[in-house]
């Protein structure tokens, strides 16, 4: 079963997410609220695949895209979805340049959520 | 170079327009009508391919909705409704509008909300749709953004680009990819797909340009150019992966033949581009043969006008050379006459334009104000297939609707009373089209109540145009000239199809204006019909020269009835003008040389000759003697436009230059009277 870590400063979001996932069949093995959070959880779970909100509160000087950074320099096979509301182009642009794999927007459709996990970690 | 493309676009996207609203009025009258559905689903295909391809957003989504819902009655899946074909009606006028926008150059104001809403309500079988998410639909002006997406060319640079990589990367691929309709961040999406493809090869190039679609001047469809050394399978499976995107179309290119192209051009400095169109599968590098070409309508006056002077010269040439006698002389400007004139009729070839230019517009009027007067009627075009002169078409096409919506508002009678009538509930309107001599034939008319003469003579007294006494003579003949009178209207209100006061008086005076005449028939309870009797052109007109004194003017043949010498005793004076009688028909005379104050004496001119040469011209059905010293004959001529100072002159329509290089003004009739 591929393990999922869900980022996201909304609980609310962590749990719709994590609902769509786990009724896939996808494990969700940890989630997070905040950048630094996800870096330290990234390296003690090595989930599949993480889903990232990019706009987060700045919480200490890491934001997502910072995340998302770390977490390709940690892993560069990590397999990272950006989960972004709509508009914020350039910063998703920033995300795919830091290494993400692929985006969906929010508010999160669930047949784009689950095709493009699908289709990330189909493409190892 | 992007204007030129507008250009292009907007003429053939007019075509387009035209043919869809001509099959939706067949297919509003006949909902099976499989054919019309499908040519407007292909018109509608493409012009949304156009619009994406030009940038313009706005334009494509709303044909992209217009599709859709047309996909759907055309499988079947909806039935066409009469509020359906509403609906695409009114499509069409929004489109109409977002062209007429991109043609003004105007930032985009027209809001499609409204319409993809009803288009979207449609498909989705009456349920109102959840609104659109805020930003899937940028309301950006119309965006420059690149070339067709079939034909890019490859610049030098791109061209070495590819021989470098071309041992590492064997195979060369363009790649035509299609995001899904209802992608979001479409920009974000776009680099995704790249930087995608970036990790299979290297990307030569793309259309439209990396930098564009990062700012989101795209459809939804871009093409890249990829080095690879993947196979064109593996590409395809490597690439499906990407959510979002609809299709992904790939065409290997050939390498070796674009670099040969390369060398060869690289010697040649001077053409540093080379366009490579990859149609299919292995590149093809022919490019299609230009079958016809637009030019504009000015440069086609600038040639008609040298072609004027030529004409005119070539009467000189031919007047010297038979005073001269010279063998050879003789034949070779013979030649050259008929060289000359076969030039002049090919020059005038360029100027014609099918009526159908016109008329193509008026199933739509028709089936639009039958509709909001609730008459049923049916349009009968004829001979739309000949042609006219551009200016001549132009100006004709205003009034020729008048008299179509006069026909639709006052020839014809409401379905019950028409039953009442023992005729067809449904009108008929009529337009039909022909040639004769050298002239144009329009018949504008209907087969409604006719023209009343009772409440043509109540409404004309009530105006105090005629006084009872006149009016109890009113005749057929003068029918004509009291409806045109500017100010009548028999109209029982006003509604705004007519009675607003742009009446035929308009209509005749343009007819007029362009050296045409205006005639009317009607009978009561049968119907009315207008006939416009047009010159074929307007830049070179066949005209009678006359003398008067010891200037020459030209009368334009088609305003002349005759040309007659009457004896000077035979002018009577009725109520102070001076009138003839020729063949029982009193004719009112005009002395040229009083009325254009000419005081010198023609140098034919005979003391002794009591005889008097008339010009008899007419306008509407009335005539009128021209008397002049003497009448020359026939010639065409080409027509000169007045400059601005003088342009208004009354009884001068225009010049020419004669074959002795003489200037004869060119008389005008209307106004003359």
């Amino acid at each position: 079963m591929k393990r999922v870590m869900i980022v996201d400063d909304a609980l609310f979001m962590r749990q719709m997410i994590s609902k769509i996932l786990i009724s896939e069949g996808y494990e969700v093995c940890s989630e997070a609220s905040c950048a630094t959070e996800a870096v330290e959880k990234y390296k003690k779970f090595k989930p599949d695949l993480v889903t990232m909100d990019i706009v987060m509160p700045m919480m200490e000087e890491l934001d997502g895209i910072g995340a998302v950074r770390e977490i390709v320099k940690l892993d560069p096979q990590a397999r990272i979805l950006i989960c972004s509301v709509m508009g914020q182009q350039s910063l998703v642009v920033e995300a795919i340049r830091a290494g993400a794999r692929d985006f969906v927007t929010k508010p999160v459709q669930p047949e784009r959520l689950i095709v493009a996990v699908r289709n990330i970690l189909n493409n190892t | 170079m992007q204007d030129s493309y507008r250009e292009l676009f907007l003429s053939e996207s007019q075509e387009y327009l035209t043919i869809i609203s001509n099959c939706l009025v067949k297919l509003e009258e006949n909902p099976s009508d499989k054919n019309s559905i499908n040519e407007i689903f292909r018109c509608v295909h493409t012009l949304k391919g156009m619009a994406a391809t030009m940038g313009y957003e706005k334009l494509s989504h709303l044909a992209h909705e217009t599709e859709d819902l047309l996909d759907a009655v055309r499988n079947h899946k909806i039935k066409l409704s009469g509020e359906i074909t509403d609906t695409l009606f009114q499509a069409m006028d929004v489109l109409e509008q977002l062209f007429q926008e991109i043609k003004l150059k105007q930032e985009s104001r027209i809001d499609t909300a409204a319409i993809l809403q009803s288009l979207k309500r449609h498909l989705t079988g009456g349920e109102s749709p959840s609104p659109e998410p805020p930003g899937a639909q940028p309301d950006t002006a119309p965006v420059a953004s690149a070339q067709p997406a079939e034909l890019f060319s490859f610049s030098t640079e791109e061209l070495k680009h590819l021989k470098e990589v071309k041992s590492k990367f064997p195979f060369v691929y363009k790649i035509v990819i299609s995001l899904v309709r209802d992608c979001v961040m479409k920009e974000a999406r776009a680099f995704l797909v790249f930087t995608n493809l970036r990790r299979l090869g290297e990307i030569i190039t793309s259309v439209p340009s990396l930098d564009q679609l990062k700012e989101g001047k795209f459809e939804l469809v871009f093409t890249v150019v990829l080095a690879t050394n993947e196979l064109q399978g593996s590409l395809q499976q490597e690439l499906a992966v990407l959510s979002d995107v609809d299709q992904i179309n790939i065409f290997r290119l050939d390498v070796a033949e674009m670099t040969a192209v390369s060398s060869a051009v690289s010697s040649d400095k001077h053409e540093p581009e080379v366009a490579a169109a990859a149609a299919g599968p292995v590149a093809a590098t022919a490019v299609k043969k230009i079958q016809s070409m637009r030019i504009s309508v000015e440069r086609l006056d600038k040639i008609m006008n040298l072609m004027g002077e030529l004409a005119i010269a070539k009467i000189r040439l031919l007047q010297i050379v038979q005073s001269y006698k010279i063998e050879t002389l003789e034949e070779v400007s013979f030649a050259l006459d008929r060289l000359i004139s076969a030039l002049q009729d090919e020059v005038m070839q360029t100027r014609l334009l099918p009526v159908a230019y016109v008329l193509d517009a008026f199933p739509r009027v028709v089936r639009d104000i039958s509709r909001k007067q609730n008459k049923e009627v049916e349009l009968e075009i004829a001979g739309s297939d000949i042609e006219l002169d551009r200016v001549v078409l132009d100006e004709i096409s205003d009034p020729l609707l008048h008299l179509v919506r006069n026909s639709v508002d006052h020839g014809l009678e409401i379905p019950d009373d028409r039953k009442k009538l023992g005729k067809n509930p449904r009108g008929k309107i009529f337009i039909r089209v022909s040639r004769q001599k050298g002239q144009i034939y329009i018949e504008v008319g209907d087969d409604g109540r006719g023209i009343v003469f009772q409440s043509v003579r109540k409404t004309a007294i009530k105006k105090g145009l005629i006084t009872e006494e006149e009016a109890a003579t009113l005749d057929e003949k003068k029918i004509l000239d009291l409806i045109t009178l500017p100010g009548f209207s028999t109209a029982d209100k006003v509604t705004d199809i007519s009675g607003r006061g742009v009446g035929l008086d308009v209509v005749k005076s343009k007819i007029e204006y362009l050296g045409g005449r205006l005639d009317f028939e009607t009978k009561a309870n049968e119907g009315s019909k207008f006939i416009l009797t047009l010159p074929l052109t307007l830049a070179i007109i066949k005209a009678m020269l006359v003398q008067v004194g010891k200037e020459v003017y030209a009368v334009p043949l088609i305003n002349i009835r005759e040309t007659i010498k009457i004896e000077a005793k035979d002018i009577k004076i009725l109520q102070s003008f001076e009138v003839v009688k020729v063949r029982d028909e009193i004719i009112p005379i005009i002395r040229l040389n009083k009325e254009l104050g000419i005081t010198s004496k023609a140098p034919s001119e005979n003391e002794k000759d009591t005889r008097v040469s008339l010009v008899i011209v007419e306008y509407g059905k009335k005539a009128l003697g021209l008397a002049v010293s003497q009448v020359l004959g026939e010639q065409d001529i080409a027509v000169k436009p007045l400059g601005s100072w003088i342009k208004r002159t009354k009884g001068i329509a225009g010049a020419t230059i004669l074959g002795d290089g003489r200037v004869a003004l060119i008389l005008d009739i209307m106004s003359l009277k």
